[in-house]
């Protein structure tokens, strides 16, 4: 049978002249390096400033949380300045595109290093992209390397430091909370990567120590969306709290089965630990009434906590039109105490070179952020801070619980 | 304690629950892939951007909900605004594309990653939740069914049902199938095969925002809602056999039920792959598909 037309001639050819110019314009932006760009100083500084590189995911699946991440990074290096700077020298910030993707990553990430020779890097938000990365920032390009986001903790190498929350920080009050006001079976369905089998590691042995039971622990391919056969299990075994790690999109459908088949009618508990106010618009109101999740900030602390309320009035006021909230889950929290505590080490250690500065941040400290103060643990290169417990309340979220000072992040 | 009969009933109930479920997702599966059937059957392009058409029923909805159209309204306008992008479409890319069934893949993934790409600018990335006409839910034994699921399942059977007459028993439907199977023929007794293809491709993308414009409350809204499915779609089509109406939507049932069952029974993570495997190995037992299309 024939069904192919034939070939209008020289449709198909392309022109070599048209081959060499997109080639030439390719390598012209491959050499200029596109996609990166730096923010300078105001010019009232007269001495040269200090490199700080943020390397974060402003394209691709996370790109919602990179480009809060790096908003965040702009108005700390705009607080920073407006107050004098760092040892009389300005900051400016060489920002690299992560772009959701490990591979693209680590040469952009490597240009900040090499081409930039920034002071510091910050980013890197999933913990495949903190992987990727540390080894160009750290080993081989002996720079010093913050990491904001909250994970599953052990990243213990010298010149990391994490300033997100640990599994300690967002377990510790939340599951004795969860067994005194939801009840003692749990259920643990997770997106199978290493920050939920890690996390819940950590908190079996809470829900054990308190008395509670998981009653299953179960792990679905990343992309799955159908959620049958859990919803069952949930509701046949009278299951009182899901302990949620999956992730969007799968999320989504999963809590809207679990409404559809009952369970918050009869009781139950919806728990996520990475749920922050970018994440209520997945479901409907009356799906995820009633979620808990434990994070270092909400919004609803603005109207108890004057110091996170002005950070948060300062990042509308910079960027009043932006899609990209200021939220905990997405880093953004995190990217300011690194930006501020390593501010607050170079002030101490009156230099730059990596040692000096690292071993001032070791211990540094800083009353104001968002949530409340911070400190790093000494030799732990982790950040304590104050934590809190939060409930979906018809579409957004209320502080239920406060830790009682800071919380200890318990790793190294 | 449960008493025997207690027991006896909640297993009834999960294997009723489970039939559902199953019976629910496969329809799902089946109203994506008819779309992309059609076009690859019918003019033997496999369109990679099939994924997107759906992903664009999806944002036409929510775009017409939150300015105020009623939702049902909103899924009805959705696929006819699809349709008028995949005619626009079809007339500046597809049909330079009939000749090179290769290179029409790479163009239409290509036309995809720019449909997607702006998508998500336009979602900022974000997840947007799309509300259901139908929410309630409807209790049968010790079982609840969500209503608007139930109505899916009838929906796609009305879908395919209209298709499939549209197809193999009007005028339409012949005109469509001459110019498949002889175009020169077809051109000669005066059918516009150019009209043709336009109309068979846009009828295609149609049914693909139709099936966005339907799942959209239960998936909610993400710029990745189409290349979710894109992969089990062309394993559905790949199965199913190509050259049919019917060979896609039976392969679609089969990847779909086989995707929802098998987690009731084996680790999740496992089931993944083994739907794969067990396709794999369907497709090599009968290597022109289920349904025996015309052979090449």
């Amino acid at each position: 049978m024939q069904r192919t037309k034939p070939d209008r001639e020289g449709q198909a050819r392309i022109p070599r002249r048209h081959v060499l110019r997109s080639a030439a314009w390719m390598a012209g932006a491959v050499a200029t390096g596109a996609g990166s760009w730096v923010i300078p100083a105001r010019r009232s500084f007269g001495a040269a400033p200090i490199k700080v590189g943020i390397a974060t995911d402003l394209t691709g699946a996370i790109g919602i949380a990179g480009n809060s991440d790096l908003n965040v990074a702009k108005m700390c290096a705009d607080l920073i300045n407006k107050s004098g700077g760092l040892l009389g020298r300005p900051i400016e910030l060489h920002v690299e595109d992560t772009a959701s993707n490990e591979g693209i990553a680590v040469g952009n990430v490597r240009r900040l290093i090499q081409r930039d020779r920034v002071d510091v890097v910050l980013g890197g938000i999933t913990s495949s992209m903190r992987n990727a990365i540390k080894g160009p920032i750290v080993e081989r390009g002996h720079t010093l390397y913050i990491y904001p986001q909250l994970y599953e903790g052990g990243e213990c190498e010298k010149f990391i430091y994490c300033t997100g929350p640990t599994p300690a920080q967002q377990c510790d009050d939340l599951i004795p909370w969860l067994v005194q006001n939801s009840g003692k079976r749990f259920a643990f369905p997770s997106a199978n990567y290493i920050w939920p089998h890690r996390l819940n590691q950590y908190a079996r042995n809470l829900v054990q120590k308190h008395g509670g039971e998981v009653v299953f622990e179960e792990y679905y391919p990343l992309d799955q969306i159908d959620y049958g056969a859990t919803v069952n299990r949930i509701m046949t075994n009278n299951v009182e709290v899901v302990f949620n790690t999956v992730i969007p999109p799968g999320v989504g459908p999963f809590f809207k089965q679990l409404y559809e088949a009952g369970f918050l009618k009869r009781g139950g508990r919806l728990c996520c630990v990475y749920y922050d106010e970018n994440d209520l618009n997945i479901n409907a109101p009356q799906e995820i009434e009633g979620l808990a999740s434990c994070l270092d900030y909400f919004r609803a602390l603005d109207k108890t906590e004057p110091d996170s309320a002005k950070i948060q009035a300062e990042y509308q006021a910079m960027f009043p039109d932006t899609k990209y909230l200021f939220a905990a889950g997405s880093a953004a929290t995190g990217m300011y105490r690194g930006m501020m505590l390593w501010a607050e080490a170079v002030k101490a250690a009156g230099k730059l070179d990596r040692d000096s500065v690292a071993a001032a941040l070791d211990h540094a400290s800083i009353a104001v952020a968002p949530g409340g103060p911070a400190e790093m643990v000494p030799g732990k290169r982790h950040c304590r801070m104050r934590m809190y417990i939060a409930v979906a309340k018809n579409g957004s979220f209320d502080i239920v619980d406060q830790s009682k000072g800071l919380v200890d992040p318990r790793e190294c | 304690m449960l008493t025997d009969t207690g027991r006896m009933r909640d297993r009834m109930d999960t294997a009723v629950n489970a039939v559902f479920e199953i019976l629910s997702f496969s329809a799902i599966m089946v109203l994506i892939v008819v779309g992309l059937g059609v076009v690859a059957s019918m003019m033997g392009i496999f369109n990679f951007a099939h994924g997107e058409f759906v992903l664009l029923g999806a944002y036409f909805t929510y775009l017409f909900n939150s300015h105020g159209v009623a939702v049902w309204l909103a899924m009805l306008l959705a696929p006819l605004a699809v349709a008028l992008i995949g005619l626009v479409v079809e007339a500046l890319v597809i049909r330079r594309f009939y000749a090179r069934p290769l290179a029409a893949m790479l163009g239409t993934y290509a036309l995809g990653l720019v449909i997607r790409e702006s998508v998500r600018g336009l979602l900022g990335g974000l997840y947007y939740n799309v509300p259901a006409p139908l929410t309630g839910s409807v209790s049968i034994g010790g079982v609840s069914f969500a209503q608007w699921r139930l109505a899916i399942i009838l929906i796609t059977a009305a879908v395919i049902l209209a298709s499939g007459v549209l197809l193999t028993r009007t005028t339409f439907g012949l005109r469509v199938r001459a110019a498949l199977e002889n175009p020169a023929l077809a051109r000669a007794s005066g059918i516009s095969t150019k009209t043709v293809y336009a109309v068979t491709f846009t009828f295609g993308v149609a049914l693909a925002g139709l099936a966005g414009a339907l799942v959209v409350p239960i998936f909610s809204l993400f710029a990745d809602l189409g290349l979710r499915f894109l992969i089990q779609a062309f394993l559905a089509v790949m199965l199913g056999g190509i050259g049919t109406f019917a060979g896609p939507i039976v392969g679609a049932g089969v990847i779909g039920t086989l995707s929802a069952a098998l987690p009731w029974v084996i680790s999740p993570v496992v089931a993944e792959v083994l739907v794969f495997l067990i396709a794999i190995a369907l497709m090599k037992l009968l290597p022109s598909g289920i349904i025996r299309g015309r052979t090449a």
